[in-house]
């Protein structure tokens, strides 16, 4: 009899890479003094897993735990397992069963008695814990089309964050959820930039908005309390794309709005959304908030940014058991409010190049963004054309979860990305916009990759770039 | 009619019946044991509207991408699931109502439904045998579960015209199969029934709260 051949896998064989969180500990850096931050410590860890698991679980991810029917339905909706047919490893049930199984064995009723009746199972070490990592940190993006598409409505996307969240607890994480985590827990934001930087960018960006409009008037104003707006942004603006702050600060200067950034808690990312831990989702959330408060700012408007708008609007105030009390808005709504009031003109023949969109799955599939980014952009651009599927249907970028962050699995992202390079490809299009800096970088990966004869741009740039100037004196 | 299949319909009927409600209710007990977090954010839209939408997804197969590309699977999932509730209908038709059977057309709707369902479990299992994503992650519960249902439809298109004088077998299989499910169900996959509703019901409402679910609602309101 001739063995079978085992279905080829493409689940990323990566090692547990402990190097920089030794350093850290060497180095004696305060989140890890202070215990804020885990670092890998050989023991008992799939204890500490079980007891973890067994002390967490909420009764959405308990029902979504015992509620699958292993119907397969699934599988398509996943961009990884579209480019990798042949592998069941890729499919979202089936890495899903990698957490379920061993909830079926130390807290549901039959896998306790019998486990091998309903595939329940253990883990049995380290090794085991390093291989769960590899599979939600390295083979989901945690874009949630999966949930979307179940129909007994297993959260899979709620099901791999909460294993990353436990793996989080014990250490055992890919190095670079360990270097951006602990770089938001010491600097406040995500990208270590610090104040002199922050404010440097801040004042550059303000005298490039000066003197393309001609006038002194314009401020990117630092911490002033009783403004309408407090403006919260991405680091990624600060280090790469600065002109996006300067795209707001043209478009708030031409509509007469009141608002400010405060000089602490301006970041509205947050890495606790992909790492799974929620104590550092409240931490940086309520930095936001606390500042919105200091400031006595009457609304919170979050820059262009998928994760950051989803933490900020909607997880952040659970997470840090804060009550939300004045409106938390994406810049987009502010802008598209703009358009509506006519405070700001634009001329879409500025922007005659064919423009597709891209929704963030953050912002689309767990938040409520849908049309007014398109309804922006319809006024703003010459040629908008949808890309399909859309909206809450849209394939991820790729780049989501965090995995941008995470190097040893871009290889296996990047032939995921096919899907998406398929999508971009049948528009026509030469522009394609996103709301979302994550979602800027994984198109550019997917631009690069595929060669692609596309440029990534946000709404921003496309709203800075249609304003009819000076449609309001001051 | 015998003895034993008099205690079949009735007696063991009723005991197994007790034994999956208190199961149940222990299992709701152990569900509602789990807690759940307060949303403390303004909502975008209605919570209950979610709710609703997401539980009614199981008569709109449009509603998803997965059921509105694959007709044939939706289908397949009406017919089974009829079939399903006619077997179960007449386990309480037979013992409690036996005359609705005296009449040949209702009898043959009823096997027509349960004899579909039989026919959609064959090309279930099929499929679960030979997709390689299914076997992945099929326990044998998974199929257990599905080989029984397959039986049961059977003996119940061989046991629904009620004809005791003309053999018992079918009938006692019938029941005996049904008393087997009562007993057993609660410990299978195949309570996924009773999770449906929570799922769909979590789901919906946070999807609801932020606007997201129903889609059409809030783009309706944009327009």
């Amino acid at each position: 009899m001739t063995r079978r051949r085992k279905a080829p896998s493409a689940v990323v064989d990566s090692p547990l890479d402990t190097r920089t969180q030794a350093k850290a500990k060497e180095d004696r850096r305060p989140s890890v003094v202070e215990g804020r931050l885990k670092t890998y410590e050989p023991g008992n860890n799939v204890g500490r897993f079980l007891d973890l698991l067994a002390g967490r679980i909420s009764r959405p991810l308990a029902v979504s735990m015992t509620a699958c029917v292993h119907c397969g339905l699934c599988a398509e909706s996943c961009h990884y397992f579209l480019t990798h047919p042949d592998d069941p490893t890729m499919t979202p049930v089936w890495k899903a069963d990698q957490v379920r199984k061993i909830f079926k064995r130390h807290v549901d009723w039959a896998g306790r008695i019998v486990p091998w009746w309903v595939k329940a199972g253990t883990l049995e070490s380290d090794e085991d814990l390093n291989r769960l990592k590899n599979i939600v940190f390295g083979t989901c993006s945690a874009c949630r089309r999966c949930t979307y598409n179940c129909p007994m409505g297993v959260d899979t996307g709620l099901l791999v964050r909460f294993a990353r969240g436990l793996l989080t607890e014990l250490g055992i994480v890919p190095e670079g959820v360990f270097n951006v985590s602990r770089d938001q827990w010491e600097t406040g934001n995500q990208m270590a930039v610090s104040e002199d930087d922050y404010l440097e960018t801040l004042a550059w960006m303000r005298d490039e908005v000066r003197t393309e409009l001609g006038t002194d008037a314009v401020d990117i104003p630092v911490d002033k309390p009783d403004c309408d707006i407090l403006y919260t942004i991405n680091p990624r603006e600060i280090k790469f794309d600065p002109r996006s702050i300067a795209h707001a600060a043209k478009i708030f200067h031409l509509a007469g709005a009141s608002w400010t950034m405060p000089k602490w808690g301006w970041d509205q990312t947050n890495f606790g959304l992909f790492s799974g831990d929620d104590r550092l989702g409240a931490y940086v959330a309520r930095n936001v908030y606390e500042a919105a408060d200091r400031l006595r700012a009457k609304r919170i408007v979050i820059s262009e940014c998928g994760h950051g708008y989803r933490s900020t609007r909607w997880e952040g105030y659970t997470w840090a058991d804060f009550e939300q009390t004045r409106p938390t808005e994406s810049v987009v709504v502010t802008v598209k409010r703009y358009l509506d009031e006519g405070r700001i003109a634009v001329d879409p023949a500025r922007n005659p190049q064919p423009v597709t969109f891209h929704d963030s799955c953050n912002i689309a599939r767990s938040g409520d963004l849908i049309e007014e980014p398109r309804q922006v952009l319809r006024r703003v651009c010459a040629d908008f054309r949808e890309m399909h599927p859309n909206r809450r249907e849209n394939f991820c970028c790729t780049g989501g979860g965090g995995l941008l962050s995470m190097a040893e699995y871009r290889p296996l992202r990047l032939e995921a990305a096919k899907i998406k390079a398929d999508q971009l490809r049948a528009t026509g299009a030469t522009l394609v916009c996103t709301m979302c800096h994550n979602c800027v970088d994984g198109l550019n990966d997917v631009i690069k990759h595929y060669k692609l004869p596309m440029k990534v741009v946000q709404v921003l740039e496309l709203v800075s770039g249609a304003l009819a100037v000076p449609v309001r004196k001051d | 009619m015998s003895s034993l299949l008099r205690f079949f319909e009735n007696e063991l009927q009723i005991a197994c019946l007790a034994f999956m409600a208190v199961v149940y209710a222990v299992r709701l007990l152990w569900i509602f044991r789990f807690k759940t977090r307060r949303d403390r954010t303004f909502p975008a839209g209605d919570e209950r509207a979610g709710a609703g939408y997401s539980l009614m997804n199981i008569v709109m197969p449009g509603a998803m991408e997965s059921t509105r590309k694959r007709p044939f699977f939706y289908a397949q999932f009406v017919v089974f699931h009829l079939g399903v509730a006619a077997a179960i209908v007449g386990t309480f038709i037979i013992p409690y109502s036996p005359g609705l059977f005296g009449r040949a057309a209702f009898v043959r709707l009823f096997q027509a439904v349960v004899g579909a369902a039989f026919a959609v479990g064959l090309i279930r299992l099929g499929r679960r045998l030979t997709n390689p994503v299914l076997r992945s992650v099929s326990s044998p519960d998974d199929y257990f579960s599905l080989v029984l249902l397959i039986v049961w439809f059977g003996t119940a298109v061989l046991a629904l015209p009620n004809r005791p004088e003309r053999g018992e077998g079918p009938l006692l299989a019938y029941f005996g199969l049904t008393a087997f499910f009562l007993a057993y169900v609660p410990f299978s996959k195949i309570c996924h029934y009773l999770y449906y509703p929570f799922t769909r019901y979590y789901l919906g409402r946070s999807l609801g709260h932020r606007g997201a679910l129903p889609p059409a609602r809030k783009a309706k309101e944009l327009a």
